[in-house]
């Protein structure tokens, strides 16, 4: 059978071209990894060409993550939290630690002690952790409240002092977020600049999506499964605080874990709250104020935080939008 | 003067019918393979079940407190008992879209559903 020698060599050219030209087409990779930790998932997410950059980035953005959540987290020891709880007068702590701590008190002076450092006896009194929670009485939540509030803490330079030896400070309102935040520096120091931490629904995105922007649902106060709306968003932080995450009902009540340093009791006035903001930390802690505060004064204060956003669901399941949100919104 | 079809050989043709027919085959695989969904559970480090979205399943899950019961139905993939103590795991409700993740934290055992990259779905991560 005779060949045409000359057309066999061109499709195998052409052959060879089409499979140089699909490896070598400069096509984004995604590496995409998740672990458990904080008491939570956390999940962290990196585009670019090198595979092996990205591989590096995410494996030292975790144990950045690793190392800071030994420092800030009350279930160890050794903790600076732990430490500062076990002093009488306070201690020195980490750089990180102040930052962080820093940060709290400022929302807590600026949301008028709607978001609270101080309250690390309250949460252990009522258990919403633990297997069989109770409803603790009045009288053992004005004693665990005792001491708490705004001007309990104080930061001079790394020196944390506490005005009342037995205060616990508890940072689980803000120490996820602010590990988050140096999570995505470290994905930055390593030049990515397409990618997402996310710590159980607490998320900074970074840059955008290889193909959009990220969009981003959020979660249902009420419907299991169900998206109450989606941003679109990039290089900002996402966070929501619900009623829903971590809860026991008694007698048709329902009892979670975000307290009113008010009155000792969950917060009443909303059922979740997203923020929008340039950073997790900050977004942690403004979500936890804002479900406390309820729409009203929770939106004012939100005001006074330029280029942050919010929505909140009140307690009655109305939305309570900022007038910035439509710029994020995506679909219902 | 001959046309190009008329310089082709008969082995020409061969050839351009063997990677025509290499090309329609693909193309009926790819089309006739499965959605591609799947349900991936790991516990500890170590993947232990692979299963499809699609396909109706129950297992138990061993993690270091016990079994953590999956369902994956027509709602998705969800945990319906689990030894942890806060149950937060049921709580979560199912997982359905590509990205979403469920886990027991105190059992270790985490859930994520995988797609191809083209799915269309309605989000990229999930505020919860």
């Amino acid at each position: 059978m005779p060949w045409n020698r000359p057309l066999i060599i061109g499709i195998i050219l052409l052959l060879l071209a089409l499979g140089w030209l699909r490896t070598n087409s400069g096509e984004t990779d995604q590496v995409r990894r998740s672990q458990l930790m904080m008491g939570t998932i956390v999940e962290i997410v990196a585009s670019g060409r090198d595979t092996g950059q990205l591989d590096a980035a995410v494996d030292d953005a975790f144990a950045e993550m690793a190392r800071l959540d030994r420092l800030l987290s009350r279930h160890y020891q050794d903790s600076d939290v732990s430490r500062l709880s076990q002093s009488s007068k306070g201690s020195k702590v980490a750089p990180e630690t102040a930052e962080v701590i820093a940060l709290g008190l400022d929302v807590a002076r600026r949301s008028k002690g709607a978001f609270d450092l101080t309250l690390g006896r309250l949460k252990i009194l009522w258990g919403i952790d633990q297997e069989n929670p109770v409803i603790p009485t009045p009288a053992a939540i004005a004693e665990a409240l005792e001491g708490t509030g705004v001007q309990a803490l104080s930061l001079e330079g790394l020196n944390l002092i506490k005005r009342s030896p037995q205060l616990m400070v508890d940072l689980g309102g803000i120490a996820k977020g602010y590990i988050v935040d140096q999570a995505v520096m470290v994905l930055k120091k390593h030049g990515i600049t397409s990618g997402a931490v996310n710590a159980g629904g607490d998320m900074y995105l970074l840059g955008q999506h290889p193909e959009h922007p990220w969009r981003i649902g959020i979660q249902h106060p009420r419907e299991q499964g169900g998206i109450l709306a989606t941003v679109k968003v990039r290089d900002m932080a996402v966070v929501t605080s619900g009623d829903y995450e971590r809860f026991f009902e008694q007698d048709g009540q329902r009892y979670h874990h975000i307290f009113d340093p008010g009155t000792g009791s969950p917060a009443r006035d909303c059922q979740s709250v997203t923020v929008i903001t340039d950073s997790v930390a900050l977004g942690d802690a403004l979500a936890t104020a804002l479900f406390v505060l309820g729409p009203e004064k929770g939106l004012a204060l939100l005001a006074e935080y330029p280029g942050s956003e919010g929505l909140l669901v009140a307690a009655d399941g109305t939305l309570h939008p900022s007038p910035g949100w439509a710029n994020y919104a995506g679909s219902p | 003067m001959k046309t190009p079809w008329q310089l082709m050989t008969g082995g020409d043709w061969l050839v351009v019918l063997t990677l025509l027919g290499i090309s329609v085959a693909g193309i009926a695989w790819l089309a006739a393979a499965p959605k591609g969904t799947r349900v991936v559970v790991t516990s500890g480090d170590q993947t232990c079940f692979v299963a499809g979205l699609d396909q109706f399943h129950s297992v138990d899950l061993d993690g270091p407190l016990g079994k953590t019961h999956l369902v994956i139905d027509a709602t998705g993939a969800h945990v319906t008992s689990s030894p942890c103590p806060r149950k937060v795991c049921i709580s979560m409700g199912p997982a359905k879209h590509s990205g979403d993740l469920l886990a027991c934290v105190p059992n270790r055992i985490m859930v994520r559903i995988e797609s191809p990259a083209n799915e269309d779905v309605p989000y990229d991560l999930l505020s919860r």
